[in-house]
C-alpha cells in the first residue's frame, strides 16, 4: 500500500488507471483540470493515451470513440462541460458502450463560481443525455480516497451494464489534500473491496436482444464482427430502423439492465438508525462530512438523530428509507433538489425538510440549530432558504 | 441492365449487405453514385471487408450508407463522428482504414469544428462528404453550399446567405489551412476521375476529405429546379462543373472539380504519432 497527502484530482487518476483505463480525453476546467494534467502525465508511463480534446462535446466523442474500439476510457470535467457532455452520453447510452465520465461540481448554473463546491448536477446526471427511455448509474463520493474507489467501481460497472458510469464528485473533493492509500497488491486490492472486469468482446455481427441480463459483452468496433452501433433505433442485428416495437425492446434493455440489478450497483451509508431516530439526515458528497459530525455531537448530546449518505445515487437507493422519521435533505443547492427523491422514496407518513446551501459546507452549528428547530416541531419544508431574504 | 449496375452487383456482393442493397433513397437520388465510387476503389486498391471500418453521420447522407458494408459500422451524433473517428482511430490497428460518409451539413455547418480539429491532427479518415446542396431530409432547407439565389423551404424569396462554395471563400481552403493532407472537389457523374479521387485519398494515410455534389430530386429539384425530373438535375449539376483549369470562361461553374490539395503522406497520423511518443516515454520510464 502506497500512501500520499494528495488531492482528489490525484486519487481519480489512480483509481482510473488502476482500472484499466489507457485513453483520457478533456477539456481544461477548473476544478478538475488536474485529472487531465495527471493522466498525461501518467497514462504515456503505462502505453495509453492522453488526448486534448477542442471541447467537451469533442472529449467525450474521442473517449467513446476509443471504447467503441475496446479501449476503457475516461473524461473529466465540471459542471459547464458536463452538459457538453449530453450528445456523446447519449450515444454511449444508446449504443451501450462503457466508459466513465467524472463531474466534479461547483456553483452553477454555468460559469458560477469555479472555485467553490455545488451538487447543482444531481438531476442532471440522472438525465445527462435527452429523449429518456434509459436509466443511469452515478456514483458519488465524500472523499478523496472514495472518488478513488467509486472510480474503479464506475469501471467496473460500467463494463458489467455497458453503459457510461458517472462519478459525480464536488470541488472541495477534486481539490482538496487528503490522505490517500493507494493498494498495489491483489490482496489490497481486494482487502479495499474494489472489483474489476476486463473488457469483453461481443462475437457476432448481431448488436442485443431485449433482454435484461447484464454482463452481456459489448459490441466492439474493429474486431473484425462484423459489429454495428448508431444511436439510430436498432433491431436486434444492429440496423436502423424505425418501427415503436424495436424501440420499445431497445428502452426495455436500457431500462431494465439497471433497474433490475439494482443490487449490484446500490451502496449507502447508514448511521444511528437502528434506535428509530426522530431525524434521519440525509447528504452525499462533502456535505455530508459536517453533516456526520454533526450527527454524531448531537448524538452525545442525547438526540436521536441518525444519517443516511446515498453512495449510488442513481438509481436512488430507496430501500434506505423504510423507517417513519423527519428527513433533513442536506444539499450544497438552494433547490432542494434530492428532496423530492426523498420525498418519493421515504415511507409515507415521514416529513421531508431541506437545509441548502452552495459553495460552502454547512457548519455543525447550523445543522445543530436546524436539528432543534425540527425536534421543536417548527417546519423548514424548502422554504428554509427564504431566512436569506435580502 | 446497363455496364453500371453489373459492376455494382459484384461491388455489392463483395462488400455490401444484401439487406441495404437498395437502399431507402428516394428515385432518382444521385448519392447511390457518391457511394459507388468510393467502394470501387477499395475494390481497386483490393482492400478486404475486414480491412475497413465504416462510419455515417445523420441525413440523407447519413442514413442511406449506415450499415451498408459488410464489415464494422457505425452511426455517429451529427457532426460528431469526427471526433468519435479520432478515439476509435487510437483504439484500432494502425493499418486499418477508418471511411466516413457524411453530409454538406455534418461536414460543414454542425461538425465544422470537430472536422477542423480532425484536419489539425491528420488523423487518419478518408471522408466523402455527399453535398446534396442543403438540408434535404428534413424536408428542403438552405445549407452552407447551396447556390445563391435558390429558392428551398427555408429560403422561400431565394437564397441570400453566403455560400461556401464560392471561389473567394471556398470551405476547402479553410479545410487546408487546418491542416487536412488530402482534398478534393467533384460532382457524382464524374465516374472514373470521381474513383481515382477517392483511390487517392484512401491512400493518404492521414486526414483525406472528397467534397462530391450529388442531386436530390425530391427537394432541391422541385424547390430550386421547378421539376422533380432526374435528368434535368443531372444535368443542372453536369453542366454547372468543371474540372480544374478548365473553368476560366464560363461564369456559370459553380463547381471547380479535382484535387485541390494533395500532401498525402507528407507528415504524421495522428495515431501513429501519439502511439509513436507513448513508446518513447515508456522506454523512458523503464530505464
Amino acid at each position: 500500500m502506497k500512501r500520499f497527502l494528495e488531492t482528489g484530482n490525484f486519487a481519480i487518476t489512480e483509481g482510473a488507471i488502476m482500472a484499466g483505463c489507457r485513453l483520457f480525453a478533456g477539456y481544461p476546467i477548473t476544478p478538475a483540470t488536474e485529472i487531465a494534467e495527471a493522466m498525461s502525465a501518467e497514462l504515456p508511463k503505462v502505453g495509453g493515451y492522453y488526448v486534448q480534446a477542442e471541447d467537451e462535446c469533442a472529449a467525450m466523442h474521442i473517449a467513446v470513440g476509443a471504447a467503441a474500439g475496446g479501449m476503457k476510457t475516461m473524461t473529466a470535467t465540471s459542471g459547464p462541460g458536463y452538459i457538453l457532455y449530453a450528445d456523446p452520453y447519449g450515444w454511449a447510452i444508446g449504443c451501450e458502450i462503457p466508459m466513465v465520465v467524472l463531474n466534479s461540481q461547483r456553483v452553477g448554473p454555468v460559469s458560477g463560481i469555479t472555485g467553490a463546491p455545488g451538487q447543482g448536477e444531481f438531476y442532471n446526471s440522472r438525465y445527462p443525455t435527452q429523449g429518456g427511455n434509459y436509466e443511469t448509474i452515478v456514483l458519488a463520493p465524500n472523499s478523496a480516497q472514495e472518488a478513488m474507489e467509486l472510480t474503479v467501481e464506475a469501471f467496473y460497472l460500467s463494463e458489467r451494464f455497458r453503459t457510461p458510469v458517472t462519478v459525480l464528485a464536488d470541488q472541495l473533493i477534486t481539490d482538496g489534500l487528503e490522505d490517500i492509500s493507494v493498494p498495489e497488491t491483489d490482496e489490497e486490492k481486494k482487502a479495499m473491496g474494489l472489483r474489476f472486469m476486463e473488457r469483453k468482446v461481443k462475437e457476432g455481427p448481431d448488436f442485443y436482444p431485449a433482454t435484461d441480463e447484464v454482463d452481456v459483452p459489448p459490441v466492439v468496433l474493429g474486431k473484425g464482427t462484423g459489429a454495428m452501433c448508431s444511436d439510430w433505433t436498432p433491431t436486434e442485428e444492429g440496423y436502423d430502423i424505425e418501427t415503436v416495437e424495436a424501440h420499445h425492446k431497445h428502452s426495455y434493455r436500457m431500462v431494465y439492465k439497471i433497474r433490475n440489478n439494482r443490487d449490484i450497483i446500490n451502496r449507502y451509508e447508514a448511521l444511528f438508525l437502528d434506535d428509530d431516530p426522530d431525524i434521519i439526515a440525509v447528504s452525499f458528497g462533502t456535505p455530508s462530512r459536517s453533516v456526520k459530525t454533526a450527527v454524531k455531537k448531537a448524538r452525545e448530546k442525547g438526540l436521536k438523530i441518525g444519517m443516511i449518505r446515498p453512495i449510488s445515487l442513481w438509481p436512488f437507493p430507496d430501500e434506505a428509507f423504510s423507517r417513519k422519521a423527519k428527513y433533513l435533505s442536506v444539499e450544497l443547492d438552494y433547490d432542494g433538489q434530492m428532496v423530492r427523491e426523498v420525498q418519493r422514496a421515504a415511507s409515507s407518513d415521514s416529513e421531508v425538510h431541506f437545509f441548502g446551501k452552495c459553495g460552502e459546507l454547512p457548519t455543525v452549528a447550523e445543522l445543530h440549530e436546524t436539528f432543534d428547530k425540527l425536534l421543536a416541531g417548527e417546519k423548514l419544508s424548502r422554504k428554509g432558504w427564504e431566512r436569506e431574504a435580502w | 441492365m446497363g455496364k453500371g449496375g453489373l459492376v455494382m452487383d459484384r461491388l455489392s456482393d463483395k462488400y455490401l449487405r444484401a439487406r441495404k442493397i437498395p437502399s431507402t433513397a428516394c428515385s432518382g437520388c444521385g448519392l447511390g453514385q457518391a457511394h459507388k465510387a468510393m467502394v470501387q476503389a477499395i475494390d481497386e486498391l483490393d482492400f478486404a471487408v475486414n480491412d475497413i471500418i465504416w462510419g455515417t453521420s445523420i441525413g440523407c447522407a447519413g442514413r442511406q450508407t449506415f450499415a451498408t458494408w459488410q464489415g464494422d459500422n457505425f452511426a455517429g451524433t451529427h457532426g460528431r463522428v469526427y471526433a468519435i473517428a479520432r478515439g476509435l482511430r487510437l483504439a484500432i490497428p494502425p493499418e486499418m482504414k477508418i471511411v466516413l460518409t457524411v453530409g454538406d451539413g455534418d461536414a460543414f455547418g454542425i461538425g465544422l469544428n470537430h472536422l477542423l480539429h480532425a484536419a489539425r491532427s491528420n488523423t487518419q479518415m478518408t471522408v466523402l462528404v455527399c453535398d446534396n446542396l442543403g438540408y434535404q431530409s428534413t424536408g428542403g432547407q438552405y445549407g452552407w453550399t447551396t447556390p445563391p439565389g435558390v429558392v428551398t423551404d427555408s429560403s422561400p424569396y431565394g437564397m441570400s446567405d453566403p455560400n461556401w462554395v464560392q471561389p473567394e471563400m471556398d470551405v476547402l481552403n479553410v479545410i487546408k489551412a487546418a491542416g487536412a493532407t488530402f482534398i478534393a472537389r467533384h460532382v457524382s457523374m464524374d465516374g472514373r476521375a470521381l474513383v481515382d479521387t477517392c483511390k487517392k485519398a484512401l491512400q493518404n494515410n492521414g486526414f483525406s476529405l472528397v467534397h462530391c455534389v450529388f442531386p436530390c430530386i425530391t427537394n432541391f429539384g422541385k424547390n430550386a429546379l421547378g421539376s422533380r425530373n432526374a435528368v434535368n438535375m443531372f444535368n443542372w449539376i453536369k453542366n454547372h462543373a468543371a474540372p480544374l483549369g478548365e473553368e476560366e470562361d464560363n461564369s456559370e461553374i459553380i463547381w471547380r472539380t479535382g484535387i485541390y490539395h494533395d500532401a498525402s503522406n507528407s507528415r504524421a497520423e495522428f495515431s501513429q504519432a501519439i502511439r509513436a511518443q507513448t513508446t518513447e516515454i515508456q522506454g523512458r520510464f523503464k530505464k
